[in-house]
């Protein structure tokens, strides 16, 4: 076996041109998959990042009911309880609170229905991105209870600007009695999100939940994760464990179900893609494996004729096939690495388009995965193996005469 | 529906009418002057008969309906002009408000949420209603002089206190010199745009009470609104029956 | 033209060779025409549904509804556009709408909404209206004093079937419009932030309601080819003919979805840029070494006196052949296989929601471009790739490429 081998090491190499441009073949499909499969993995990051980073975050504990009305009285149960929990957990790099209320906003010249939020900006910052967002003023620098934090829509449709004066009034949990307070605008941001830039209003949690009559209550908790993985549906123990005593924890793939059917889309494509490389790359390697045989055709008929096997034979070849795949491998690999960690070093700017209700912050990068350098040079590995078998029985099954008739 | 916020704000000026002094000598201190007109529009109960004409640039329109007022915070007012809306109803109490329809004959509660709106016709908003304290405590007063006086009138700046739900920068009455009549509100931003004005004509005695019996609210902002209420008939601390105020009376129909 | 025969003569020659090359030009073309005709049509499909869901391709306003809208920007000509919709063949269905804002009431219960008035029949038939009711009905016809709600609606109602839900709003003369209408039917219509706030009246009885005479707010159209809605477009904003309207494509009415479909197709282009250039050195491989393999022959014929520039034209002519008969066998494959795919389409178990709609299906088209790129990319490779050793062959020493082996 170890001889055959040998043989067919040094076989591909005595047509060193065809072995060398079939191996580039071969290799720049396998380098094409790593590449495009980086690609996608840094794409989705970036769609899924963009998407949740802006304000939802990639997962949310809100109490049972209160995604579908709503309603003001219903907040978090044991929020203490809840907040100690994710405090302790590894995979939750960051999580923030929030109360809210649709509420009325005034200014002298207008008025407007808008989402009131209640948040805690030292935990909002590393959540969301409105305080990247800021176009003028600031996000809660300074200690002033009165700030109002909005978006450039309002501001405008208000007609107001830093330091102005608004009023909002919203009617509070329990009594449903109505609470008025006055605000000074300190901060507005610009999403390019007419949601986002037209129906928040902002102001610091303790402000917004005294002004609920919430005490110490809040309605929403975000959360962002360390690895994007956790933040899927299907790491149930993560959001089981958090949907108790009448609470509920989904990620974003329930917040934003569009986001997750454009993934699957994008994911689809992938597979098309390989499977057209594939078939490219079986294409390459018939060709030069059958190229080389009927070549060495002659060749194959001598050693037929002085005792080897057709088996022997068809070993020969698939053995070829292996070898030059492993050339092939080496070549595809390195190629696809250089190329992976050049663009990962420049980057692909999406920045600025909106998709999917948000736009892309950051510049696209490709992620590097092990299984990328493991489980793709396999697959062609094996592949070329397969392939390798057709041309292989080919070879084994010619008549001795024939081959040795056969020349070039 | 936004009728409805216009009738709340007149509720509102209603339950501002209050005892007046009939000739009062006007005081020179800014804060006097203004408690002075405030007291004007307080008191314990009113009944009136009123008319509200509504100039929008795509549509005008005349009310007219009666309206009872008893103490701050408990309106009741039913529509009598033109025929479509005849009978529709409102009853208010303190921060609670329902609407009867007497066409589809249902009682309406109006969720807190949609309180705040009082777009439309009427450029009454809400501030001049839902509040809890009076113009007299929200503001600091003082008197100024504008550059073209007009003779026989003095003008109070109300600045609102730090801290108060008030959209203003400030507010200049102009009111008579003789008789603490206001004549005129202008309110302005903060900027010191002006951004609505409310004009008061027409002083007339209502029983034992003067008080001007028109009253024109004109946004500056916008073109071609315009809301003026005119009082045809009004009581004031005439005993009006509390059971007014329930939401029996409301599908009643007096 | 001795060199075209010679050059056809040495394809069916060499049987063997030319077949492998051939087939490695016919693999990848067809499978660059199936991925382009593919990507297309799954990419127009997705903005097929998710436009006929609820907006239309198009859509005809007043001017400045879109980024005002107002009770009061209305489209007055509603039966004369009518009239040219009906008549222009591209149109394949529109759908009429009033919306206003008012308060549902009921019991206790109450809530602000948004108004749609619409016309049952030509609804269903331009976006599937009567597919989105969950339960109850539809409305029975243009004046019914019936309303259909969306789910959040019902729910934040407490509504269902069978109830009187009270409507209260100001209508467009400034009175108050107040109605009972008869709850039939709860619909969902997928963009749950919408379901929340819905309340549906036949188009007639909005009208009414909101004192609105014939008068409409938005008209969505449907065409035939959503490739062609631009054109579509312009062409009825012409036929229209009037200022005071605007005729937009889905483009410009939605924009964020636009704007997300565009970053998609960037996406693809970067794939394509990727399958061509696996494409070009599929063919490389297999042309490169056809051409090196025939070296001697070509050294042979130098000997025999052909000139240099003879042999490059033959070694050329031969490839172009050969690449021209297997883009036409693979145009064949390929573009069948397009036409397949865009008659059944595959569906995938998982597929994408957007707006609620649900698509599993991926269609392919059939179009210009998924036959274009690939024919350029093939010959234009095929033909570079040629060139070199064709013009090394033509100038190597006849002696020297023979002793080869």
């Amino acid at each position: 076996m170890g001889f055959t081998i040998k043989l067919a090491w040094r076989n591909i190499f005595r047509n060193k041109r065809r072995t060398f441009i079939a191996g580039l073949a071969i290799g720049v499909g396998l380098a094409t998959l790593i590449f495009t499969d980086a690609l996608i993995l840094g794409m989705k990051a970036n769609m899924i990042h963009s998407a949740t980073a802006a304000y939802s975050g990639e997962g949310q504990i809100h109490r049972q009911g209160f995604r579908l009305t709503q309603d003001v009285e219903k907040t978090i149960n044991n929020p203490a309880e809840v907040i100690a929990g994710l405090a302790k957990e590894e995979e939750v790099e960051a999580f923030t609170r929030r109360a809210m209320s649709f509420g009325m906003i005034t200014s002298p010249a207008n008025v407007s229905s808008v989402l009131f939020v209640g948040l805690d900006p030292e935990s909002e910052k590393p959540l969301s991105h409105i305080d990247d967002n800021i176009q003028q003023g600031d996000f809660f620098s300074g200690p002033e209870a009165r700030d109002i934090v909005i978006g450039s829509q309002l501001a405008d449709l208000l007609e107001v600007s830093l330091g102005d004066r608004v009023v909002v009034t919203v009617s509070q949990a329990g009594s449903g009695s109505l609470a008025q307070d006055m605000f000074r605008v300190s901060g507005i941001y610009h999403f390019n999100i007419k949601e986002m830039d037209g129906g928040f209003a902002f102001v610091r949690l303790g402000k917004a939940q005294e002004m609920l009559g919430l005490g110490t209550g809040v309605h929403e908790i975000a959360i962002k994760f360390r690895s994007l993985d956790s933040a899927a549906e299907g790491n149930t123990s993560f959001w089981e464990k958090y949907s108790v005593n009448g609470n509920e924890a989904v990620s974003w793939m329930v917040l934003l179900p569009q986001l997750k059917g454009v993934l699957n889309m994008v994911w689809i494509s992938l597979i098309f893609m390989a499977v057209l490389l594939f078939g490219i790359v079986a294409f390459g390697i018939i060709n030069t494996l059958f190229m080389s045989i009927y070549e060495r055709m002659f060749e194959f008929g001598v050693i037929r004729a002085v005792g080897t096997r057709p088996g022997g034979v068809r070993r020969l070849v698939v053995f070829e096939a292996g070898a030059l795949a492993v050339l092939s491998i080496a070549m595809g690999t390195v190629l696809g690495l250089i190329i992976t960690l050049i663009v990962m070093k420049t980057g692909i700017d999406y920045r600025g388009i909106e998709f999917a209700g948000t736009t892309f912050y950051e510049m696209l990068y490709p992620e590097l995965h092990l299984q990328q350098f493991l489980i793709y040079p396999a697959a062609v590995f094996f592949f070329t193996l397969l392939v390798g078998l057709y041309p292989a029985g080919v070879a084994a099954r010619m008549s001795i005469s024939d081959a040795l008739r056969k020349s070039l | 529906m936004r009728k409805m916020w216009f009738l709340i704000g007149l509720g509102g000026l209603l339950a501002f009418s209050g005892p007046g002094s009939a000739q009062s000598q006007i005081d020179a201190d800014a804060a006097t002057i203004v408690r002075q007109i405030d007291a004007l529009y307080r008191s314990d109960s009113s009944e009136a008969l009123v008319e509200m004409e509504i100039v929008t640039p795509h549509w005008q329109r005349t009310l007219r309906m009666k309206a009872w007022s008893l103490g701050m915070d408990k309106t009741f007012i039913r529509i009598l002009e033109p025929k479509k809306e005849e009978g529709i109803t409102t009853l208010r109490i303190g921060n609670e408000m329902w609407n009867y329809l007497p066409k589809i004959d249902k009682v309406m509660k109006i969720p807190p949420s949609m309180m705040m709106s009082s777009w439309m016709g009427s450029d009454l908003t809400n501030d001049d209603l839902v509040k809890e304290f009076t113009f007299l405590e929200s503001y600091h007063f003082e008197l100024v002089t504008p550059d073209a006086p007009e003779e026989g009138l003095v003008y109070v700046k109300c600045v609102p206190k730090e801290g108060l739900p008030i959209v203003w920068g400030h507010v200049i009455i102009a009111a008579q010199r003789a008789d603490a009549m206001p004549v005129w509100q202008k309110f302005f931003d903060e900027k010191g745009n002006l951004v609505r004005e409310m004009l008061f004509r027409e002083v007339k005695p209502f029983g034992r009470r003067r008080i001007p019996a028109v009253m024109e609210l004109i946004p500056r902002t916008k073109e071609g609104q315009k809301t003026v209420l005119r009082y045809l008939e009004a009581r004031f601390d005439a005993g009006i029956a509390p059971d007014i105020f329930t939401l029996r009376n409301l599908r009643r129909g007096n | 033209m001795l060199t075209l025969r010679m050059a056809f003569r040495n394809i069916f020659r060499q049987k063997r060779r030319t077949i492998f090359t051939g087939l490695s030009i016919v693999g990848g073309f067809t499978l660059a025409v199936i991925f382009i005709g593919w990507a297309d049509g799954s990419y127009n499909n997705i903005i097929d549904q998710f436009t006929r869901n609820r907006l239309g391709h198009i859509q005809i306003h007043e001017k400045t509804y879109l980024e005002r809208p107002s009770l009061y920007k209305t489209i007055d000509t509603a039966q004369r556009i009518g009239a040219i919709l009906e008549r222009e063949d591209s149109v394949e269905s529109w759908a009429p709408r009033v919306y206003g804002a008012g308060l549902a009431a009921l019991g206790e219960k109450s809530a602000g909404v948004q108004i749609i008035g619409l016309d049952p029949q030509r609804e269903n038939a331009a976006t599937h209206f009567d597919r989105k009711i969950v339960r109850g009905r539809s409305f029975s016809d243009l004046r019914a004093g019936e309303v259909v709600l969306g789910k959040g609606l019902a729910e934040i109602l407490q509504a269902k079937t069978g109830d009187q839900v009270v409507l209260v709003s100001q209508a467009a003369d400034g009175s108050i419009a107040q109605d009972l209408y008869l709850l039939v039917g709860i619909a969902a219509t997928g963009d749950d932030l919408s379901d929340r706030m819905s309340c549906f009246l036949p188009l007639g009885t909005a009208q009414d309601y909101l004192v609105l005479g014939d008068r409409l707010h938005e008209i969505a159209v449907v065409v035939d080819r959503l490739s062609r809605v631009n054109r579509i477009a312009a062409t009825l904003s012409g036929l229209i003919d009037d200022p005071t309207l605007s005729v937009d494509p889905w483009q410009v009415f939605a924009r964020s979805f636009y704007e997300a479909m565009r970053a998609d197709k960037a996406g693809m282009w970067v794939m394509l840029v990727i399958i061509v250039v696996i494409v070009a050195v599929g063919v490389l491989n297999t042309v490169l070494m056809s051409v090196l393999e025939r070296r001697r022959e070509y050294g042979l014929l130098k000997a025999i006196g052909t000139k240099p520039r003879q042999i490059v034209r033959l070694v050329l002519l031969e490839i172009i052949v050969l690449s021209l008969i297997a883009m036409i066998i693979g145009a064949g494959l390929g573009l069948g296989t397009n036409a397949i795919l865009s008659r059944h389409g595959i569906k995938f178990s998982s597929g994408l929601t957007y707006g609620g709609m649900v698509f599993d299906t991926m269609k392919s088209e059939i179009n210009l471009r998924s036959f274009v790129i690939p024919a350029i990319t093939v010959i234009l490779s095929a033909v570079l790739v040629s060139l070199v050793p064709a013009i090394k062959a033509a100038r190597t020493e006849p002696a020297k490429t023979m002793r080869m082996h």
